[in-house]
């Protein structure tokens, strides 16, 4: 339409004739003038913005349809199973349901799926209070130049090759963690619901909490950044009458900038956790690569689906019947549901927070 | 303050004040001594000289860049936190110096409340920020809120709107109504002093009048200092006016005296309308 408004001249336009309506129909006029070149820039538009959906659908179907055996011979158990069992691959197939697979395949998923949501989750709650720190510091508290700077270190975090950060993490973190760390912590932790995971035995820095830590690391520049950027869009009036009413810096961050920005805050982890879930190559170096077991505590050896995917492809391609690649992929449609799953429920907990805090309406 | 905090012994006794001092710290509440103050290199306000007096409204006017909201802001230090901003000479409540080493910022802000330009509510409800500042002052238990926050509001006039919507978001509130929120909010806390930035630049003119009915109510138990460019507004309201120009305080006058008879021809031509 902007095309069209600057080619008609104004004292061309039927507005002046038509009065009230006019507007309008010079608007229908000017749609039918259409020439064939701005069709086709509507159609590529059309397409340019039909393409995510294609994509994302697309992807979902073929997974599905190269799983969809898997799916029928593994059944619903494979959700609450805890086994790791290819069969054997060297004996002669058999057929089950019509479907083609070695003597004695049994897969289940509920290690990979407790492995998965586990180590996203300790990457999360311990890169969200960081980054809101960090982010905090930069836009309230450091000197301009100091924040340029830690900006553009948290920019660099954030191009580091996740296959570095895993060398990190099994050269350098896991080590130290489970010299110095997780002893101590193990030993002070009670025998009570959910502090109980803390207890026992603390391994050689292979790990659910070791790979939950490197993931975390990786996904503070994109949530640091994000909550910066909302930080800044704070307006200073609403700051100022915080601090005017005697509040703290610390209370007006707290009761009054984090609040402002609460959905926002919920968009940028959902960033994160959206990266900490699909992660594959730091945690399949960090993770421990355990199959088949759901680990007994949080220091204990495991694995994600992601990371289980690429460590396994190789293996599964030498299952002549292909049921461990369709296996694998019915793993992959299960994180993409995952993921999906979790960008859905965080749309609406941002929806049901912006309700009550952002300031929409009559905001002045 | 130290004597308040003195054994009731050592405390001096009313009757052995001089009556003069006595006239004098109950006359005068905040007292600007030879106050200068910029940003860097920049200097906004210089050789000012001012007596606040007690349980009066101050109207503070003066052209755009004349320094009178910098000034205003500098009554409860709210220019600390400006990048490069220094000051000279001081400025006393009751007789102490805001500016002194060890002085308390929050509890001078908890004394000297301040309401600005636009509506500011917090994102959190109606209610929570009425409270906002009692609870960062811990100036009231959990069972007062309810007492309080009705109070507040009735206070301002806002109650019979906003009493069944204690819980919404105050951002749909009309612009008016979140500036008498702001203003509530203000009040909660109890302040000495309220600084009113102008307050009204962004209402409608019945809010207007809402809210300059409101300052009036308040005097004499509080002390007001209003920022305005509505001169119309300084002469409703105002006990006294100050005219700034050019960072400088030009004329300190009664409002009356000052809008018939200014001594000073800038605030002449000001006032009249010649220079704006």
């Amino acid at each position: 339409m902007a095309l069209a408004a600057r080619q008609a001249p104004p004292a061309q336009a039927p507005a002046a004739r038509a009065g009230g309506r006019g507007r309008l129909a010079w608007l229908r006029a000017s749609s039918r003038r259409l020439t064939g070149e701005r069709s086709f820039l509507r159609y590529a538009t059309g397409v340019a913005a039909l393409l995510p959906l294609l994509a994302l659908v697309g992807i979902v179907a073929i997974l599905a349809a190269k799983a969809w055996p898997a799916m029928k011979l593994n059944g619903a158990g494979f959700f609450w199973r805890s086994v790791w069992d290819p069969g054997n691959t060297y004996g002669a197939p058999v057929k089950t349901d019509g479907v083609l697979h070695p003597v004695g395949a049994h897969y289940g998923a509920l290690p990979l799926i407790v492995g998965t949501l586990a180590s996203s989750a300790i990457a999360v709650l311990f890169a969200v209070p960081l980054s809101i720190g960090a982010a905090l510091a930069v836009v309230e508290k450091l000197p301009r130049r100091a924040s340029h700077v830690l900006g553009m270190f948290l920019e660099l975090l954030a191009g580091i090759p996740s296959v570095v950060f895993g060398l990190w993490g099994i050269l350098t973190l896991g080590p130290v963690l489970s010299r110095d760390v997780y002893p101590a912590v193990a030993s002070i932790m009670p025998d009570v619901p959910v502090l109980r995971f803390f207890r026992g035995d603390t391994g050689y820095g292979e790990g659910l909490m070791t790979a939950g830590l490197v993931l975390g690391v990786m996904i503070i520049p994109i949530v640091a950044a994000t909550t910066r950027d909302l930080l800044r869009q704070v307006p200073v009036l609403t700051k100022e009458g915080a601090a005017a009413l005697g509040m703290s810096d610390w209370e007006v961050a707290s009761k009054v900038s984090i609040p402002w920005v609460r959905a926002g805050m919920i968009g940028a982890s959902v960033l994160g956790l959206a990266r900490a879930l699909g992660e594959t190559m730091a945690v399949a170096m960090v993770s421990g690569s355990l199959l088949g077991t759901v680990p007994a505590n949080l220091y204990g050896k495991m694995g994600t689906i992601a990371s289980t995917i690429v460590q396994q492809l190789d293996g599964a391609f030498s299952d002549g019947t292909g049921f461990a690649v369709r296996t694998l992929a019915e793993f992959a449609l299960l994180l993409a549901v995952i993921t999906l799953l979790t960008n859905i429920a965080a749309r609406l907990l941002v929806r049901k927070v912006a309700a009550t805090a952002l300031p929409v309406g009559r905001g002045v | 303050m130290t004597s308040v905090r003195a054994p009731a012994t050592a405390a001096p006794r009313r009757a052995d004040v001089p009556a003069i001092v006595e006239a004098g710290i109950r006359g005068v509440s905040m007292q600007v001594q030879d106050l200068a103050l910029g940003f860097g290199s920049a200097t906004v306000l210089s050789g000012l000289d001012l007596e606040v007096r007690r349980g009066e409204i101050t109207a503070l006017i003066g052209p755009t860049g004349s320094g009178k909201t910098t000034f205003l802001r500098s009554l409860n230090r709210m220019n600390d936190k400006v990048a490069k901003h220094w000051h000279r000479g001081d400025v006393l409540l009751n007789g102490a110096s805001i500016y002194a080493p060890g002085a308390q910022l929050m509890a001078l802000r908890r004394r000297v409340g301040m309401v600005f330009q636009r509506p500011n509510p917090f994102p959190m409800s109606i209610a929570a920020n009425i409270l906002a500042g009692v609870k960062a002052h811990r100036i009231a238990g959990k069972e007062h809120y309810r007492d309080i926050v009705e109070a507040r509001l009735r206070e301002v006039g806002l109650w019979d709107a906003v009493s069944n919507r204690l819980n919404s978001s105050p951002f749909s509130l009309s612009g008016g109504q979140q500036q008498l929120l702001c203003l509530a909010r203000a009040l909660a806390i109890g302040p000495e002093v309220l600084l009113l930035d102008e307050p009204t630049s962004s209402l409608d003119p019945v809010t207007t009048e809402n809210i300059e009915a409101m300052a009036r109510s308040l005097v004499p138990a509080l002390t007001v200092v209003i920022v305005t460019h509505n001169l119309g507004q300084a002469r409703r309201i105002s006990d006294r006016t100050v005219f700034f120009y050019q960072g400088k305080m030009v004329e300190c006058a009664e409002t009356a005296q000052l809008f018939e008879d200014p001594r000073e021809p800038e605030t002449a031509r000001y006032v009249t309308g010649r220079m704006g």
